[in-house]
């Protein structure tokens, strides 16, 4: 494959121009793993927020799609408490988007616009979505919330942790909806945070 | 790559080895694409078509070169008449690599694999034209025994000996010794090619002709001793270099084909004459004009007059008194592809359909008929001169086919015909047994014959395993497998079969990787169907000039230099060859635009 090659011209371009709010690295030395952070766009529940994806690129890369997840939490119809993403582009055709003229930093542009737009009608979380539909105001609050939980990281990535008891106590109904969550950082993390209230 | 090398500055000894291999496939990719681009559009796609290409970065450039040589130099293979110039290779190589191949068939091509595994050896040929959509695949598997072995021996002259029990088991112990004495030899012959008739009508037609004589002829070693005559006639004919001879000295006496007793593999093309059990599948495909394309095409003894006629004639020809011998076990399936004119079949049809069951005095043709849910399947058995031909028909309904587009024809086409195959052994080894039900020595118990169930045949049913009887080369691998025929019946519907594989070395037999294979690819119908290399050769191709502005291929982001070789799809846009090929034999949209490369792909690929 292409993967390696292609790799490092896209990691340079990457590095040397990133689309805006995106940063997007190699994790350790591990030449399919990558690490993305989006920050939350203004006007939108998830602005300040810093989310932190993983990437992993296939063997067969560019000619399937790079694998995306998000790490941190976050409350949209469209992404799993797992970090899963429904984003068409993620996905070979001809049930998904993606090509290989697209890459990394495109698709994380399009993760960057679905959660600026979510699409209730092509949802992953079922309840999040019809929230998002139906009660549009408890859907921002949620996602506000979750955002200023999880992502509103100052420090580095990773340290989400660290972050996860200053808000942990005042969001009962957070802790009641992230119990129900399966993803499993996600409910080691809520686990923690409600060991720690 | 800055903030990768401070990543990795941090690290010590493990991860610094990684790096450097990784570093070591950069370079290798680099040399790659270099190499690639310096090939002639010729040397290139017989790389490309026989697979030499590997993945960038995983082989040395001298790897590669010498593959090109050896590809250049290397003879074509013998028997594959490539009716549309150089692009059939000879890849010997492991028997293992049949999944590979079959995957590389499903984008198509034409291709000869052969390979070996243990005793047994298998080639496999398809051949595909892109226009009409004909495909044609065949695959002949040769168990090879070898007859060194005195135990072997106690098959005796069948035309003196009275069958009687210790015969029969004598002769299973002995199948069972030589096989264990020697490495069986698979091997897989392709077909010609068959006519192919531009018309709105697809059909089906598989051919699956497997010798089972052998555990036939051991089994009612005193009736059968033409059978036998027959294999030694064949040794005659064809020897293939992949299988040694083994025959035991004694045997060859007996047989008439003493004089070449060398090879006991059959030719491909001796294969189809030589079949014992013809499978027939025909799927009639309607149009849209045509609403019958549930009705079942069916090919009784009369529709497939040659290999049957074939089949008599040698068997008289070569019939001898003496020789009882073991004959290598070939297996050969032949699945054709074609469009066949309207009508063409219909009469035949109409006739045999009125058959229930009958039984025709001069052929001594039996036919069995059933439906079931959109498949009629009829099975004919007819004896001549002491030789059972077996035909089981088949018709499936084309209509998915044919929807999705003639690209996509041939992959599912494949898929759908060896699942065919697959079951359809299963059952004709049913029928088989319970013909063979009635001959008082078919029923002994065999001790060697392993029933293997098919590893993908788990419990559920989804599984498909692949049943052929025909190597244990006793009775009991149709007791064995009687199990498996009657369930792949009903299954058939989901597609589904299953059934018992009777092979002894089952777990090295390319088909029960075919069966998972066509597991592993059952969810496979919202994969995407890419083109064919015929229809990818088909676009439009040049080279990269100094004139041109400066570009970037989208798939591998990398300018084009001077040379470099571009192929142009009809919406104008431009990629490296060598990336453009490998998307689109597995896609079939622009990576740029995502329209449809081929006019006729344009259903599905709507945006």
């Amino acid at each position: 494959m292409q993967r390696a090659s292609r790799l490092k011209r896209e990691l340079q371009l990457l590095t040397t121009e990133p689309p805006p709010g995106i940063t997007c690295w190699q994790n350790g030395n591990h030449i399919n793993e990558l690490r993305a952070q989006i920050l939350g766009c203004a006007n939108t529940p998830y602005e300040k927020g810093i989310f932190d994806l993983e990437v992993v690129v296939p063997e067969r890369y560019p000619f399937e799609p790079p694998k995306m997840r998000f790490l941190t939490p976050i409350y949209h119809p469209n992404i799993d408490s797992a970090g899963r993403i429904c984003l068409d582009v993620l996905r070979l055709p001809p049930k998904g988007a993606w090509r290989p003229s697209l890459n990394i930093a495109a698709l994380l542009t399009s993760i960057q616009i679905l959660m600026n737009e979510p699409n209730p009608d092509d949802p992953l979380m079922a309840d999040i979505s019809s929230e998002y539909k139906y009660n549009k105001q408890a859907f921002l609050k949620n996602a506000r919330q979750w955002t200023e939980k999880y992502a509103s990281q100052t420090t580095m990535p990773l340290e989400i942790n660290e972050e996860n008891h200053k808000s942990g106590t005042d969001l009962p109904k957070d802790s009641s909806v992230s119990q129900k969550r399966k993803g499993s950082n996600i409910s080691g993390l809520s686990k923690k945070s409600r060991l720690e209230t | 790559m800055e903030s990768s090398d401070a990543n990795n500055k941090g690290n010590i000894n493990p991860s610094e080895a990684q790096r450097r291999s990784q570093l070591d496939r950069l370079d290798r990719e680099e040399a790659f694409y270099h190499f690639v681009n310096n090939l002639s559009e010729e040397d290139y796609r017989l790389m490309r078509d026989n697979n030499l290409l590997g993945t960038p970065g995983e082989i040395t450039e001298e790897e590669l070169l010498r593959r090109l040589q050896q590809i250049k130099e290397g003879p074509p293979p013998q028997h594959v008449e490539d009716n549309r110039g150089a692009e059939s290779t000879e890849d010997v190589s492991n028997g293992d690599s049949i999944i590979d191949w079959l995957n590389s068939v499903r984008q198509t091509g034409n291709t000869t694999r052969s390979g070996q595994r243990g005793n047994q050896s298998w080639r496999a040929v398809s051949r595909t034209n892109p226009n009409s959509g004909d495909f044609r695949f065949s695959l002949e598997i040769n168990v090879n025994r070898n007859n060194g072995n005195p135990s072997t021996e106690t098959e005796g002259e069948p035309s003196v000996e009275p069958p009687t029990g210790e015969d029969l088991e004598n002769n299973q112990s002995d199948t069972e010794t030589s096989r264990s004495a020697s490495p069986p030899v698979l091997r897989q012959s392709s077909s010609p090619p068959v006519a192919r008739q531009p018309d709105s009508e697809m059909s089906y037609a598989e051919e699956l002709n497997e010798d089972i004589s052998l555990q036939r002829g051991q089994r009612r070693s005193r009736s059968r001793s033409p059978e036998q005559r027959r294999t030694r006639a064949r040794t005659d004919r064809s020897r293939s270099p992949l299988s040694p001879v083994s025959e035991s000295p004694r045997r060859i006496h007996h047989n008439t084909s003493s004089q070449t007793p060398d090879v006991p593999l059959v030719g491909e093309a001796e294969g189809s004459s030589r079949t014992r059990q013809h499978m027939v599948i025909r799927q009639h495909a309607a149009n849209s004009e045509m609403p019958t394309e549930n009705t079942v095409l069916f090919s009784t003894s009369e529709a497939r007059p040659v290999p049957q006629a074939a089949g008599s004639s040698e068997t008289s020809g070569s019939a001898e008194p003496a020789a009882p011998g073991q004959r290598p076990p070939t297996i050969v399936l032949d699945l054709q592809v074609r469009r066949v004119r309207p009508g063409e079949y219909r009469q035949r049809d109409s006739i045999a359909n009125r058959t229930r069951s009958r039984s025709q005095t001069p052929n001594n043709t039996v036919t069995y008929e059933s439906e079931r849910g959109g498949f009629r399947r009829t099975f004919s058995r007819s004896e001549r001169a002491g030789v059972r031909t077996y035909v089981s028909t088949i018709r499936i309904p084309i209509r998915r086919i044919l929807n999705t587009g003639l690209s996509e024809t041939t992959s599912v086409a494949i898929q759908t015909m060896l699942r065919q195959i697959m079951t359809g052994f299963g059952e004709l080894s049913y029928f088989m047994y319970s013909d063979s039900d009635a001959d008082p020595g078919g029923s002994a118990p065999n001790p060697n014959v392993e029933m293997a169930e098919a590893q993908a045949g788990g419990g559920s049913g989804n599984s498909h395993s692949s049943h052929e009887g025909t190597e244990a080369g006793s009775g009991e691998a149709y007791e064995g497998s009687q199990e498996g025929g009657p369930t792949a019946g009903p299954r058939r519907e989901g597609r589904n079969a299953r059934g018992s594989v009777t092979f002894e070395e089952s777990g090295s037999l390319p088909f029960l990787s075919l069966a998972q294979f066509f597991l592993l690819n059952e969810e496979d119908d919202d994969q995407p169907r890419g083109l064919t290399k015929e229809q990818i050769d088909n676009l439009a191709m040049r080279n990269f000039g100094e004139s041109d502005a400066l570009k970037t291929c989208s798939v591998c982001i990398t300018e084009y230099t001077e040379g470099n070789k571009l192929r142009k799809l009809p919406c104008s846009h431009e990629y490296h060859v060598h990336c453009i090929d490998r998307w689109l034999s597995e896609n079939s949209t622009c990576p740029i635009c995502r329209r449809a490369v081929l006019a006729s792909a344009n259903r599905e690929s709507v945006v």
